[in-house]
């Protein structure tokens, strides 16, 4: 037997690295139109169209499903569906997918499914090390679905964890596998786009929860945490391993935000800067209040030494990664590349709080909830934090194409 | 809610799509009029039903549900034949 050339069922995994390598890849989405639009499947080479698979099965009307479907693909996707490069099926948990993937084979194109579906894929998440050598293990863990970044930095057999997750699992997984002890969790904000692990990764290693005091309080119910945690302050300093994070507050896209600087070398910079954007000052509903605070915490950090590599808490797009997948630039070049920042360094004060406040991208109404549950006001059960988190974060400011202005 | 139907489909515990294509079978077993209770497991259903019935010929989505039963919700379709 030959090797095998074609995938037929391919992993969260290996959607993701066809991504990073941006190759081409057509995808045939059967799901619900509604679905599809809140949680389109996107990156680099693909390309998808969505056709729900009650609709092929009206359209082909044969008593069999596989029948329906054969028949629908072939008298309605003919002319869209690519003949030369594979065609993944995709629906919400996989199985609906596995028999579109059966039709497309049977009409000779070289099919997959994605296994788990868009269910599996929302919650995958993606490992890398940033530095892996000497002293230090630094990783990077993405939701790569939902545009998320959380850190482990890790030395002497003791590590911190940097805004974790929804699901603790790959912390834990990690540090078991590594030996070594959770001393930190550290939520750089109280996050408005996905539900923080921060809590329950402290609870299941005891290690002490650190967040500021002032994201202890929701902005917009101005209720108090209902839970402990140890208070973050300005230029406060934790030791890991040989290694040292300084705490750097820079509030504006929440009031209690925090950068940390690890060993003069790295910058987490929360939801402050990213690689293509910048955070947005409007998510605690106190726009015209918080952006005169968030330029001012934008300029401090341009003022740290140009070397410094920036890591991010967010990205929009996986086109944002390097071709190994991670997300990370020196601030020098993001001060060249990055439009905000190039238009933050060239305008007055005056000039930037109007250029932020005129690209506020749509509000999204569940970030409100998504606060409580962070507080912990609010505790959904597992569908409903699902659904909460439901696609890509919104917590960039939007980019000028994206507005259609020519600033 | 009180929604009478006629007959009971019961695709509890059948993942997507089972529960539309099985129910897409029985609806075409009843007289023009009648009703079909799917009960389904399945959250993805509710979405799936509402868009199924815009584009299927004559059928109605005549109400939805959701029941529950001992802490796990039971999504319920109220489906007419309309011709």
């Amino acid at each position: 037997m030959g090797q095998l050339t074609t995938q037929v069922a391919w992993t969260s995994g290996d959607l993701l690295r066809q991504m990073q390598r941006r190759q081409n890849l057509f995808v045939l989405d059967v799901r619900n139109r509604d679905e599809s639009e809140r949680f389109p499947l996107e990156g680099p080479g693909l390309t998808a169209i969505n056709v729900p698979y009650f609709e092929m099965l009206e359209s082909g009307g044969k008593d069999d499903m596989i029948d329906s479907l054969v028949a629908s693909i072939d008298r309605d996707l003919r002319r869209e569906l690519p003949e030369d490069s594979p065609i993944l099926a995709v629906c919400a948990k996989g199985n609906t997918s596995e028999f579109v993937m059966q039709a497309l084979t049977r009409l000779g194109y070289n099919a997959g499914t994605l296994q788990g579906g868009m269910k599996a894929w929302g919650d995958y998440y993606d490992t890398q090390a940033i530095v892996d050598a000497g002293s230090l293990s630094f990783f990077q863990i993405s939701r790569p679905a939902r545009g998320c970044l959380s850190y482990i930095i890790a030395s002497d057999l003791e590590a911190i964890v940097v805004d974790p997750l929804r699901h603790i699992h790959p912390y834990l997984d990690l540090a078991r596998s590594r030996g070594l002890k959770i001393s930190a969790v550290i939520d750089t904000h109280s996050h408005a786009d996905h539900i923080s692990g921060g809590r329950a990764l402290a609870a299941a290693t005891d290690a002490a929860y650190h967040l500021h005091p002032y994201d202890a309080i929701h902005p917009m119910d101005m209720l108090p945490a209902t839970f402990l945690y140890e208070p973050l302050r300005d230029h406060q300093i934790f030791k890991v391993g040989q290694h040292e994070l300084r705490v750097l507050h820079l509030p504006g896209h929440t009031l209690g935000l925090i950068g940390l600087i690890l060993d003069d070398q790295y910058v987490l910079t929360g939801d402050s800067i990213f690689i293509r954007s910048i955070a947005r000052p409007d998510l605690g509903g106190k726009a015209e209040a918080w952006a005169p605070l968030h330029t001012h915490s934008l300029r401090k950090l341009l003022e740290l030494p140009g070397s410094m590599t920036v890591l991010p808490g967010h990205f929009s797009t996986l086109e944002e990664g390097d071709s190994s997948g991670q997300f990370q630039a020196t601030l020098s070049d993001l001060k060249q590349k990055n439009e905000s920042l190039a238009i933050l360094q060239r305008e007055s004060d005056a000039g930037f709080i109007e250029y932020l406040l005129g690209s506020l991208p749509k509000f999204m109404p569940q970030y409100v909830e998504i606060k409580r549950v962070n507080t912990g006001l609010a505790a959904p059960a597992e569908d409903d934090a699902a659904t909460l988190e439901l696609g890509k974060n919104v917590c960039g400011l939007a980019q000028s194409a994206a507005l259609g202005d020519s600033r | 809610m009180s929604v009478t139907f006629d007959k009971v489909f019961d695709a509890r515990g059948m993942n997507c799509p089972m529960p539309l294509v099985n129910a897409r079978k029985e609806i075409g077993k009843l007289d023009t009029g009648q009703v079909l209770k799917v009960m389904a497991t399945d959250r993805g259903s509710v979405a799936d039903f509402q868009g199924w019935a815009k584009v299927a010929k004559n059928v109605e989505l005549v109400a939805q549900e959701t029941e529950n039963a001992d802490g796990t919700s039971i999504y319920v379709h109220y489906v007419k034949r309309t011709a």
